[in-house]
């Protein structure tokens, strides 16, 4: 099956001037200023297949908003090659943009002093799509998003939930079979951000549109994504499923098992370490990479041993993503 | 057909912000208002005790200014107002939307341009029509007078539209152009006549008026319908506002594309 979107070793260099401290310093800035090179994006390639959501993770400053600009055909990259839905973006801008839809985050692609109906028809006419399927789509999202309440509303008087409702609406209105979406969510309640994640589960499900999403809520990335890429310093670090992240970066699971004999000899299981031993009560966590998941460790505490009792303790993504990102800041720091 | 209607779509923009809040109609209405009553007085108040100064009689002088209040008026709509300036899509990097659309952005700023100069026209004709009326300004001497005009006008309003295009590409390169805006406002106002007719300045004025765009904007097709610039010279002044417009077109197209490599929003 051909990739949605191909990224083949893509970088990106920003020459930007530095200012010296004090006040000779801006003086002599000003004078002879200092310039340095940045690389935001360093050789990443990845691959995104048709009708699945990918989440881009990595700390601020990681080079995930630069790698969508770049898919987009904003950004130019400085050297490798992207394809968007088999247009190289930057190249085609106007053709790319026909494939694509995005929302950056909390900045509106609306017109401010219209209503949100108004912009939709701007939005139509400038992407010619014709107006039954406009309207037809207009009600598809209406159904999800609940926009027709506010939808006559001028933008500067929506909230931000609503606004954002409106933008990924307004970015999908064309039909897009690839969406970039940068911290969509960023600033929402969580009544709205769950109504957003379950008409991004519609769209790739059911409408099997491509969706790279970048965010910092790691429970919309558990559940939207089955898979992630984690960039740092603009550097691939890891691309696999959530399973895959969970067992790269630290312990992620513990399981406790209250033995119905105490004095029962207990040692390490394949793959999984014994963590304590106290009396009766025994704590087992994975041991390396090829640890198994929590629940074949379950499984094959209770086949081996005789208990009266047993707890998991789980490690959510959130602190999955902690370990992960402060062992990679680690290994750049080393480095 | 589709062409047509996005382009429809896209020119109004900005006087459909203003339609939708009626009180920034009622400002520019007063404010129009005011100025024209001011001017007026103010002219009819000079040419208390002189008949003609600097090649204009009073009436010319009269109609000269307020025909510029009106004229003003052709590009004054509050695109801050909407959010919608390029140096606030900068600011809040909004612009990049601007590059996702099928239609190119220098496309899109001529479209709406255009959109708000022809609202702008609206007014700026049923002012004079009351004026007209009121018998504050007088009418062009001929029929020819008057198609001359609005050649000059239309072309003086084309290399307007490319002078602030120029100020709003700046920010592509400085993120804002508040400053280098209150120096084009004031600079346009005193180089196109909008304060007071050129022909009242010294000729080293207008001589160096003469090698910029300014002039071109307004001054030309205002004294071309009072009159001071005989039909004789029209073409000449024609020949000068259309040098004017193929420059300045050629250095937008150029900024246009050098500003897409530049579009680099705030964060990350």
């Amino acid at each position: 099956m051909t990739a949605s979107i191909e990224v083949r070793g893509l970088s990106r260099t920003f020459h930007t001037t530095v200012r010296r401290p004090g006040f000779t310093g801006v003086l002599r800035s000003l004078v002879n200023p200092e310039r340095v090179e940045k690389h935001a994006v360093s050789d990443i390639s990845f691959d995104v297949a048709p009708g699945e959501l990918l989440a881009l993770l990595g700390p601020n400053g990681a080079g995930k908003s630069t790698t969508i600009k770049m898919l987009t055909g904003i950004l130019t990259p400085t050297s490798g090659e992207a394809r968007v839905a088999g247009v190289v973006p930057y190249r085609e801008r106007e053709r790319n943009a026909r494939n694509i839809g995005a929302v950056f985050g909390q900045r509106t692609q609306l017109w401010w002093d219209l209503p949100v109906r108004e912009s939709f028809s701007i939005l139509r006419d400038i992407y010619e799509v014709p107006k039954a399927e406009h309207a037809a789509r207009l009600r598809e999202f209406d159904e999800l998003l609940e926009l027709s309440s506010f939808w006559d509303t001028r933008v500067r008087h929506l909230s931000l939930g609503q606004r954002v409702r409106c933008d990924l609406a307004a970015a999908l209105l064309h039909d897009p079979p690839v969406v970039f979406l940068d911290e969509p969510t960023i600033g929402m309640d969580v009544v709205v951000k769950e109504q957003v994640r379950e008409f991004l589960r519609y769209q790739v499900a059911e409408r099997g549109r491509t969706v790279l999403l970048t965010t910092h809520d790691m429970t919309e990335v558990e559940r939207l994504a089955e898979r992630v890429v984690l960039v740092n310093h603009g550097r691939l670090v890891l691309d696999g499923t959530l399973d895959e992240v969970r067992r790269g970066f630290g312990s992620t699971w513990q399981v406790r098992a209250t033995l119905a004999d105490p004095h029962t000899p207990v040692g390490p299981l394949p793959g999984i370490a014994l963590v304590s031993h106290d009396g009766p009560q025994v704590v087992f966590g994975p041991d390396g990479p090829a640890a198994p998941t929590v629940h074949q460790a379950l499984k094959l505490v209770i086949e081996r041993y005789e208990v009266t009792g047993v707890a998991v303790d789980e490690a959510d993504l959130e602190d999955v993503m902690r370990a992960a990102y402060a062992e990679v800041r680690a290994k750049a720091e080393a480095a | 057909m589709t062409t047509l209607t996005y382009a429809w779509r896209a020119a109004r923009v900005t006087p459909l912000g203003e339609l939708y809040t009626p009180p920034r109609i009622t400002a520019a209405l007063l404010r129009l208002t005011v100025q024209v009553v001011l001017v007026a007085s103010l002219w009819h108040g000079l040419y208390a005790q002189t008949g003609t100064t600097a090649g204009l009689s009073r009436d010319q002088a009269v109609t000269f200014a307020v025909l510029a209040v009106l004229a003003s008026r052709l590009r004054e709509l509050d695109q801050y107002a909407g959010r919608d300036s390029v140096a606030q899509h900068m600011y809040y990097g909004t612009i990049v939307y601007w590059y996702l659309r099928p239609l190119s952005p220098h496309r899109y700023y001529a479209l709406r341009a255009l959109g708000e100069q022809l609202y702008g026209l609206a007014w700026a004709l049923g002012g004079y029509t009351v004026c007209l009326a009121a018998g504050v300004v007088v009418p062009p001497e001929s029929a020819s007078v008057a198609g001359v005009f609005a050649l000059s006008l239309f072309l003086g309003q084309w290399v307007l539209h490319y002078v602030m295009l120029l100020i709003d590409q700046l920010c592509f390169w400085t993120l804002r152009n508040t400053a280098a805006l209150l120096i084009l406002i004031f600079a346009q106002n005193l180089m196109s006549g909008v304060y007071a007719p050129l022909w009242y300045f010294p000729h080293w004025f207008l001589t160096l008026s003469s090698f910029l765009p300014f002039q071109a904007t307004l001054n030309v097709p205002l004294s071309l319908y009072v009159g001071r610039i005989p039909l004789s010279e029209a073409g000449f002044q024609l020949g000068v506002q259309a040098g004017w417009l193929v420059a300045l077109r050629f250095l937008t197209r150029f900024l246009w594309r050098r500003a897409a490599r530049r579009v680099v929003s705030q964060g990350g």
